[in-house]
């Protein structure tokens, strides 16, 4: 229970020191809108098929995480509030909150996306709903856990912004890949068996991901 | 220790010797003819240099994952040694195998490289191990450096097997092997080669297998020798 | 003589494929030799 208990007030912190500031909050969404201004820019009059409008939303996504979700240990670094949190709480305590935390911020920006892109997109029709929630359901969840141990790693370097995405890049690329698959086929109005290998592939990654993290975390965060 | 170097020695030699000159028949009379795929041809012979280099890369990236998981295990810094090093070859044959691999390319498809599912999950490793080198040379202390490390590279090895040997399996493309490929998944493994030139191929395999293992041995002595020294200046 | 090469093609590509696995050969055996005489010195102190 006290387990529990822990994740709880962790995720719980978190949210509290968020609405404080909203300085993740504000970077994110302002970080979206500036991608998607350079995105109309771009693409004023040009007919954006299904492939182009899925690759460029999990493009905004991904960037836009890779500018926010290193803080959730980078700022507990800056900090200094690194000891407090490990005589706190066990390790995995630590990691769930924080992975729950991410995960929260990232179905945010996603759901933040998506209404962007329907507003300003007018080919942006998505006609399988099932599949298209489903997607960005996993997606987002897949990108927070490994970001979360990601962030991890690299809270004790230098350089960490460069560093944060030369790190996440190769490890989300299967998932990015999938995911931008999966969206393109939900905007064309894919049947649901149809893309039942990408939701075994996205799982899988969130199984495997979330457990090689949970079983190494102890090593990353102990000294 | 010093025979296995010669033996790696003389076998690549074989190999060498063996894959560039048996000639190619469209039906081999002896021994000492290939047969001629009328697909291939010639640029078939690439298979000798080619997979032993790709098979070396994953020996090398699965060698890391085994001694980070001995360092987070025992703390000893020469695991951590052993770790880098097996990955610095790891990358060496990987790019080898790339490099061959668009070259046979250029040859077999028209172009030098197609983002194949095979040759994007190449990629996709060359630049996971890309980060390792990159996480490394941004953090300081020796021991810190050595834990996180021996982290990434089992986190890193573990997807090396998937993306050699499942992922190209299973999304179809242009590379043998692949979803689709009227020639089977496993060429070597489904026995579909002659004998003689799966006694050159295995020639090759091994004598690679060797070699890696004295380079990887030249390696780590040269990094313990370094720091040693380091250690002794203190 | 441009004959002779154009004819024996492929012995060419042979010999100079040989020619740079015994460059790295030797490389390799130069290599070993000086960190054996490196850490022989370690013992000795």
């Amino acid at each position: 229970m006290n387990y529990l208990f822990a994740i709880w007030a962790i995720v719980a912190k978190d949210v509290r020191s968020e609405l404080r500031l909203r300085y993740a909050l504000n970077a994110l969404l302002m970080f979206v809108v500036t991608s998607l201004a350079v995105i109309i820019i771009a693409f004023q009059d040009s007919e954006l098929n299904p492939e182009i409008l899925s690759a460029l939303f999990w493009i905004v996504i991904f960037f836009t995480a890779m500018s926010g979700l290193s803080r959730i240990f980078v700022s507990e670094e800056e900090r200094g509030t690194i000891l407090v949190l490990q005589l706190v709480a066990s390790p995995s305590a630590v990691y769930f909150g924080k992975l729950i935390f991410n995960c929260g911020l990232t179905l945010f920006l996603s759901s933040a996306v998506t209404l962007l892109y329907v507003i300003v997109f007018p080919t942006f029709v998505i006609q399988s709903l099932v599949i298209f929630i489903c997607t960005v359901f996993l997606g987002s969840l897949g990108f927070a856990s490994a970001s979360t141990m990601i962030a991890a790693i690299i809270a004790k370097a230098q350089a960490k912004s460069t560093l944060y995405t030369v790190l996440a890049f190769p490890v989300l690329a299967p998932l990015l890949i999938t995911v931008i698959y999966a969206t393109a086929l939900s905007i064309q109005g894919d049947i649901w068996s149809n893309s039942i290998p990408q939701f075994q592939i996205m799982i899988g990654y969130l199984c495997v991901v979330v457990g090689f993290s949970f079983l190494m975390f102890d090593y990353v965060w102990k000294d | 220790m010093n025979s296995l170097k010669v033996l790696s020695i003389i076998l690549i030699a074989f190999t060498i010797f063996a894959g560039i000159t048996v000639p190619m028949a469209p039906q081999p009379q002896s021994i000492f003819e290939f047969p001629d795929i009328p697909g291939l041809g010639e640029t078939a012979r690439i298979i000798f240099f080619h997979v032993p280099a790709a098979w070396v890369s994953v020996l090398g990236f699965l060698i890391s994952l085994y001694f980070g998981f001995k360092y987070l295990r025992t703390k000893e810094y020469n695991y951590d040694i052993k770790s880098v090093s097996a990955a610095g070859l790891g990358m060496l044959f990987c790019v080898l195998a790339m490099v061959t691999g668009s070259l046979w390319a250029k040859f077999a498809w028209g172009s030098f490289w197609n983002w194949d599912p095979r040759e994007t999950s190449i990629f996709i490793l060359l630049l996971i191990y890309g980060a390792y080198f990159a996480l490394r040379s941004a953090l300081g202390s020796d021991e810190i450096r050595a834990r996180l490390s021996a982290v990434y590279a089992i986190l890193a090895g573990l997807t090396a097997p998937f993306f050699i040997f499942i992922m190209p399996r299973v999304i179809g493309g242009l590379h043998p092997g692949a979803e689709g490929d009227s020639s089977g998944s496993i060429p070597i493994a489904q026995l579909k080669m002659p004998l003689n030139m799966y006694i050159v191929f295995f020639t090759g395999l091994v004598g690679f297998t060797l070699l890696f293992i004295w380079l990887l041995n030249v390696r780590i002595r040269a990094v313990s020798v370094e720091h040693q020294l380091l250690i002794k200046d203190q | 003589m441009s004959e002779f090469l154009s004819q024996n093609q492929l012995y060419i590509v042979l010999i100079v494929t040989l020619f740079i696995w015994i460059g790295i050969v030797l490389y390799l055996v130069r290599l070993d030799r000086k960190i054996s005489r490196l850490e022989e010195q370690f013992k000795e102190d």
